[in-house]
């Protein structure tokens, strides 16, 4: 459509930007047990035989519209379902799904006291949240074992918490304080830790991670151990070269890395129709010849189960897994967009879908949770949080003349071996010979 | 004492580092059976196995993550680009992810990207280019410009044992070309020192890689008649070695500045900010640089010779540099 539409053209057209969805149902079908799905629901596939784990398909997608010679983005399909409960997890006992119900709680008010702190003009820049998608970051994460990597994004700050950084660190982070994990030189959620929690950080370049974690999967086997890379990308961020060139290459070598593609229909402003044509982005397995999966991201046992069996094959030298797990994004890009872009219905369709109701009703209704204890641990988050952000408040900026330091690793400094001693072949000493006289240019 | 050319100075140089070190292992394009393009891997997948020695994908920007991230859990790859015109396509991943992780993260990346670059072989556009100024321009990389078989091997040897990504740039025209007498026993040679090539009282030629010998053949026209020119091999061009840059001009008090690269935006414009900085009251005669043309590595013969830098231009400068 051209600006210079008249009004008189643009009643209200709708114009299709996504590929019509085949017709699916949206219910789930489960046998019911104390208000939980069984575990007896069956996996369907989508139509290029992708496994597709969620419990109810919905059939929406984004169309155009000109309204008084204004394009806004509508929303066409039915967005009317409940929510189903949770899918059964094969592999969390309780203390675990506690645990991760914990990480996303303290997730969310974490997001929620640095929004506070952005209104309060402590934050240096901008807010990035991950409202909504909690319950993709946390479950994800759990998942690995130590030794282990992850390559977080900005909605990933979750993932972060269950690796071991404090919600303090990542207030530092905003805050461009001295204590925070780069001590002021990167902001928000860019920062990483090498040794201990085994987290490399992000750029904002998108994509670039996950042939970063590749290496590290590639190092790792060269010192003789298979581990798990997890790394998300976004529909968004899916769209660049090093995507492809990092998980094709972690796909030829067998390198153990899991990429969640996190689709929360929408990259900044743009919806994922304007991304892709395909409808499941974990179509794209098939071309890589990774195994691929659908789960909703919105569903932490799913997350956490397909996540989980991902690893194992890592572990096994089986190579590379793909997720794509469906979600939205439910705040703007970042603090200062209000994502008036995005229609209505979305927010309404996906609020009763946020992933801590969804998990709070799952571990009410399993009676893992009293509501009383339900009250004791989001009181603790709250108590931790306060904490955390008067310790962060109270931190100094960094010392400005310190701008110019390590930008170089000293030589003084012994890189270890993360995981030991490389276990290639011996080689005995052997003098090499002449060189070929072959040349692709004199 | 073996006589080694450039290339098989570099072969050498990682084969002995390899045997040195199992963290150090080979990743790039055709490098494995094949031993790359200009056969600088020969023979290496034979003897470290191909756990060591890695044939990529075509994906630039894939190789040079999957490096850094192999240096973060310890290891020491050596990444090869065909032909360094290709860096270009892993800029982003050098430049943000690889140069910044110090400085962000307290990663350091122990990593060398290595590969030929430079013209005079009628490589056209994409397989002749000196992008080394690009990276010279970013903190937090180390970057190589060898000129001789003893240095090439020393360097890159010297590269691996760094502590931080070093971009190695090997001039393809040199590769067999030249020949040279090595030590037997190991060693390294220092990043960021420059080397005197040779001694002169009269005009400083201040260049580096293949520019070093075109540099050498107008001293020598020169030495006919009375001129004696000092050339300095800068061998590193990020970090320069500020003082020998100054040394030289304050022995000699004139200065050509010589490079390959093209010339607006080249090395030559900050060589002379820093003669400026450290020596401008010894200067006799206004610093004068010759560099490439402002235009792409043309492809034919004629047009490249007219765009590379040439004994008689160095000539020419000296004389009237002598006579200021």
């Amino acid at each position: 459509m051209k600006k210079s539409e008249s009004k008189s053209q643009a009643k209200t057209r709708a114009k299709v930007v996504g590929k019509p969805s085949p017709g699916r149902s949206s219910t789930a079908n489960g046998r019911r047990r104390n208000g939980a799905s069984s575990d007896q629901v069956p996996v369907r596939k989508n139509p290029h035989g992708i496994p597709d784990y969620r419990l109810e398909v919905p059939s929406f997608r984004t169309v155009e519209e000109w309204i008084d010679g204004q394009l806004r983005y509508n929303v066409e399909g039915n967005l009317s379902p409940d929510p189903p409960p949770l899918r059964q997890s094969k592999y969390l006992n309780k203390q675990q799904s506690l645990e991760i119900y914990r990480y996303m709680v303290l997730n969310r008010k974490m997001e929620q006291a640095l929004e506070n702190l952005f209104k309060q003009q402590k934050v240096v820049g901008g807010v990035y949240l991950g409202l909504g998608q909690e319950g993709c970051s946390c479950a994800s994460a759990y998942a690995l074992r130590e030794g282990d990597w992850i390559g977080p994004m900005i909605r990933n700050q979750g993932a972060l918490l269950v690796r071991g950084f404090e919600p303090r660190d990542v207030m530092m982070q905003y805050m461009a304080k001295s204590g925070a994990p780069t001590g002021g030189r990167d902001a928000g959620s860019h920062f990483g830790d090498k040794h201990k929690r085994h987290i490399a950080a992000p750029i904002s370049m998108l994509g670039d991670l996950i042939p970063v974690l590749a290496g590290v999967a590639l190092g790792a086997r060269l010192q003789g151990r298979n581990i798990a890379c997890l790394t998300w990308v976004g529909d968004g961020g899916q769209s660049t070269g090093p995507t492809y060139e990092g998980f094709n290459f972690a796909a030829v070598q067998k390198l153990g890395v899991i990429l969640i593609v996190e689709n929360n229909l929408w990259a900044y402003s743009t919806p994922v129709d304007r991304q892709v044509v395909c409808r499941d982005l974990a179509d794209r397995a098939i071309g890589y010849g990774v195994p691929g999966f659908i789960v909703d991201g919105t569903d932490p046992n799913q997350v956490y189960d397909v996540t989980y069996e991902a690893a194992l094959r890592a572990y096994a030298g089986d190579g590379a897994t793909l997720i794509e797990a469906k979600m939205m994004r439910m705040r703007g890009h970042a603090m200062h967009d209000a994502a008036a872009y995005v229609p209505k219905p979305y927010f309404e369709y996906w609020k009763k879908r946020d992933p801590i109701l969804r998990m709070e009703k799952y571990l009410l209704d399993k009676r893992w949770l009293t509501a009383q204890e339900n009250n004791e641990l989001i009181e603790s988050v709250q108590k931790k949080i306060e904490e955390d952000r008067e310790f962060a408040d109270a931190s100094p900026y960094p010392d400005g003349s310190t701008a110019g330091e390590s930008v170089f690793c000293d030589q003084s400094v012994e890189i270890p071996f993360l995981y030991g001693h490389p276990k290639v072949k011996r080689v005995e000493k052997k003098k090499l010979g002449a060189a070929s006289d072959v040349a692709h240019f004199r | 004492m073996a006589s080694l050319t450039y290339l098989e100075a570099i072969r050498e140089g990682i084969w002995e580092e390899m045997e040195r070190d199992p963290a150090v292992f080979c990743i790039g394009e055709d490098i494995g059976v094949y031993g790359g393009a200009f056969k600088v891997t020969e023979g290496f997948i034979h003897h470290f196995g191909s756990e060591r020695v890695i044939d990529t994908p075509i994906a630039e920007a894939a190789i040079v993550s999957a490096a850094f991230g192999a240096s973060l859990t310890g290891m020491r790859p050596v990444a090869e680009f065909q032909f360094m015109d290709f860096i270009s396509c892993a800029h982003n991943q050098i430049i943000n992810m690889v140069a910044k992780a110090n400085y962000r993260w307290n990663a350091p990346a122990p990593l060398v990207l290595r590969g030929p670059s430079g013209g005079g072989v009628s490589g056209g556009p994409f397989h002749s280019q000196n992008p080394e100024t690009y990276y010279a321009h970013t903190p937090g990389l180390k970057v190589i410009c060898p000129a001789t078989a003893r240095d090439a091997k020393g360097l890159i040897k010297a590269a691996i044992r760094d502590n931080n990504p070093c971009l190695f740039f090997e001039h393809k025209f040199l590769y067999r070309r030249i020949k040279e007498e090595l030590p037997t026993e190991d060693y390294t040679v220092e990043i960021g020192k420059a080397r005197t090539h040779r001694e002169g009282r009269h005009v400083s030629v201040i260049t580096y890689a293949a520019m070093v010998y075109v540099a050498q053949e107008a001293a020598e026209i020169l030495a006919t008649e009375g001129i004696e020119v000092e050339i300095i091999d800068l061998r590193t061009v990020a970090p320069l070695d500020r003082e020998t840059i100054a040394n030289t001009v304050k022995k000699t008090n004139r200065v050509v500045i010589l490079h390959e690269d093209t010339k607006t935006g080249g090395l030559a414009g900050e060589i002379a900010a820093i003669i400026n900085e450290m020596a401008f009251d010894d200067l006799d005669a206004p610093i004068t640089r010759i560099a490439s043309l402002d235009t792409p590595v043309p492809f034919s013969p004629p047009l490249e010779k007219f765009f590379l830098p040439k004994v008689e231009d160095v000539v020419r400068e000296a004389r009237r540099l002598r006579a200021y």
